[in-house]
């Protein structure tokens, strides 16, 4: 009964609205309502702010971009009937999967039969580009196991966990953080720290009580949170309430200014591993930090950040393929190098995977700051 | 055996707050028989009001009596506009207006607070319990207090009361009872009053409990609430408390003690399936 009735509610960010021929046409779908309705918020700001910025610096070959942006409720069916649309009546060039994995898993193999470029922005699933069986499929954010082998890194190395638990969201995202937590544990590197306790909660999972009653017996000094903020928030803090004391360790999933909200002062010394490293020097990431907060009013995600990331990599792919034919694109893109990216220096794509150093960050005075860095090519190479 | 004790304890909220939210479904199925599937979007929209008045005025006894005296007017609204009307066709249509009405008000909640979860960091005022090595937070203690208050008043107005009486006339038979001298249609409104003021504290309580208030907060809720109506007796307040509480016992220690891929969600439904089986009365169900 979540969704018994479907809206479309089709939204276009239009930079130039009126000469349409004029410009250069960008799909993207986002869960823009629904329950991670949040995240398109996140996504939908950032590629505005992503559109003004390319528009500002004169377009792409000579010609205003422009994004269609549908909601897809984070709904594959959704999602696979609005492919149809931007690939037959919107006639778009290249696409930005700005939705969970489930979605970009199912239109994946869609963009890739019509040769057009796609980049997903944050979905973590392997069959998003499955291993470079779709050529025209890349993944700006990281690949599941590989933010779940750096996890576990974070927990033994970083923060010399001996005892962790495992707690993960009972879906795609989860299981996939879970299976590349254990590949590590189960490595020479992990070796002298061990899993005690592995748990999954449903998607919908609100009182993690159960849960964490059962962790608490077991006392670990670690525990993995593989979920979203709406799941890591309300875990924490009543983890807290509860009287566990144990260190926390999350994913992009949390990484939100929600997190902090929801877990209130018990976020306080929570540990992620995210693309998005808030004091980076950089000027990229400095602007896009100032003006997102001041023209949305709230603190930005890595979730919007790697929606930016992936729309201006298709432009800079655009750019030096001089071509809007998407072989080209595609050409462009998997040949990138050393590219500045918002989300950090993106080393290059490999069978469609991001290669990039893996950020570890810590709330502190209810921010996230920088904490650490993953960088060893054993674990960051998918 | 603290493990047990705790679980238990776990499970005994989880079941309080199942009844909370489902008591308004019960009582508008005994007198009206309409599965009153938007309830769980007056719970949803409970929780917005008590929001918004507390921030604005920082007072919680004033975000309980506003939303409750809120979500009862949304309460008789849906009977009075939607219900009422629908009553003489056959009970499908007046379940798919109920739908209808839920995606309505859930989706009114986005556009005017937004998607975004808000935060509920109001704290409930009670203490924290340590007894015999187990801890009790005060937000379990609060769930115990509030949901055992709510079950006594109702049941005192129920029982004992000539409202009450009229109520339970009602439920029995709406046009004996009207021939009695029952207004019958002011009973019936006065069920969704109670019922949705109940949703209202129930969607306060949970959006403190988990420090979120969000538009899909009775997704779960509205098909959960259903099959617990089933289990417990169609139209059995009493049942449906009971099974309230024996499907929060039982999902938690589901979790607990087997750690089996089996989501906690399904519980309720395999419940439904084996009482429709064996027991299609329901627990305390009559016919």
């Amino acid at each position: 009964m979540k969704r018994l009735g479907t809206l479309l509610i089709p939204m276009a960010l239009v930079a130039g609205t009126a000469l349409s021929a004029q410009t250069v046409k960008i799909g993207a779908m986002a869960p823009l309502t629904g329950f991670a309705a949040a995240d398109g918020a996140s996504v939908k700001n950032s590629l505005k702010l992503a559109v003004d910025h390319i528009n500002a610096s004169g377009g792409v070959l000579g010609k205003k971009v422009e994004v269609v942006l549908y909601d897809d409720h984070a709904d594959p069916k959704e999602a696979t009937a609005l492919a149809r649309k931007l690939i037959e009546q919107d006639n778009i060039k290249a696409f930005v999967a700005g939705s969970y994995s489930m979605p970009s898993r199912a239109v994946a193999p869609l963009f890739n039969e019509e040769k057009i470029p796609m980049v997903a922005a944050y979905a973590v699933h392997p069959d998003v580009t499955s291993g470079g069986t779709y050529s025209y499929s890349f993944r700006n954010g990281f690949l599941g196991t590989v933010e779940g082998k750096a996890a576990a890194y974070t927990c033994v190395k970083l923060l010399k966990g001996k005892n962790i638990a495992v707690l993960t969201s009972d879906n795609d995202f989860g299981k996939t953080l879970a299976a590349g937590f254990k590949t590590f544990m189960e490595s020479p590197a992990g070796q002298g720290a061990k899993v005690i306790s592995y748990q999954t909660y449903p998607m919908s999972e609100k009182d993690y009580k159960p849960y964490l009653s059962k962790i608490k017996s077991a006392n670990p000094d670690v525990i993995f949170s593989g979920g979203y903020y709406f799941q890591s928030g309300p875990m924490v803090k009543q983890a807290r309430e509860m009287g566990i004391t144990a260190q926390f360790v999350g994913e992009e999933g949390a990484d939100s200014p929600e997190f902090v909200q929801i877990a209130g002062p018990a976020s306080e010394g929570f540990v992620i591993v995210t693309n998005l490293n808030r004091d980076d020097s950089r000027p990229v990431v400095k602007t896009f930090l100032k003006e997102y907060a001041d023209q949305f009013k709230i603190s930005p995600d890595m979730v919007g950040a790697s929606a930016y990331d992936a729309f201006m990599i298709i432009c800079d792919g655009i750019k030096r393929a001089n071509s809007l034919d998407g072989s080209a694109i595609q050409k462009a893109i998997a040949s990138v190098q050393n590219y500045n990216g918002l989300t950090g220096m993106i080393k290059g794509f490999n069978k469609g995977e991001v290669v990039k150093d893996v950020q570890v960050q810590v709330v502190k005075n209810g921010q996230f700051h920088y904490k650490g860095v993953v960088n060893d090519p054993s674990l960051i190479t998918p | 055996m603290q493990l047990l004790i705790e679980q238990i304890l776990n499970g005994l909220a989880m079941g309080s707050i199942y009844a909370i939210i489902t008591l308004g479904l019960a009582l508008v199925y005994g007198v009206m028989r309409i599965l009153h599937v938007a309830h769980a979007s007056v719970y949803t929209f409970g929780a917005y009001a008590g929001v918004f008045i507390f921030q604005a005025t920082g007072s919680l006894a004033l975000a309980f009596l506003g939303s409750m005296l809120l979500c009862a007017i949304l309460g008789v609204l849906i009977e009075r506009l939607v219900y009422f009307p629908l009553l003489k066709f056959p009970p499908y249509v007046p379940l798919i207006a109920s739908i209808a009405v839920m995606l309505t008000i859930e989706e009114l909640c986005r556009l005017i607070a937004g998607p975004q979860i808000l935060t509920f960091s109001a704290k409930l005022p009670f203490p924290d319990l340590d007894v015999a090595g187990v801890h009790l937070s005060s937000t379990l203690i609060a769930i115990y207090v509030i949901t055992a208050a709510i079950l006594l008043l109702l049941w005192y107005l129920i029982n004992r009361t000539e409202l009450g009486l009229a109520m339970r006339a009602t439920s029995q038979d709406m046009a004996i009872a009207g021939a009695q001298g029952i207004n019958s249609h002011y009973i019936v409104s006065l069920t969704f009053v109670i019922g949705s003021a109940i949703a209202a504290i129930g969607g306060i309580l949970v959006g403190i409990y988990y420090n979120q208030v969000y538009p899909t907060m009775g997704a779960v809720p509205a098909y959960k609430t259903l099959a617990l109506i089933v289990v417990g007796g169609m139209g059995s307040v009493a049942g449906a408390v009971i099974a309230a509480l024996m499907l929060g016992l039982a999902e938690t220690l589901l979790i607990g003690y087997l750690n089996v891929p089996f989501p906690r969600d399904a519980l309720a439904f395999v419940a439904m399936i084996g009482v429709l089986v064996w027991r299609s009365e329901g627990l305390l169900g009559s016919r």
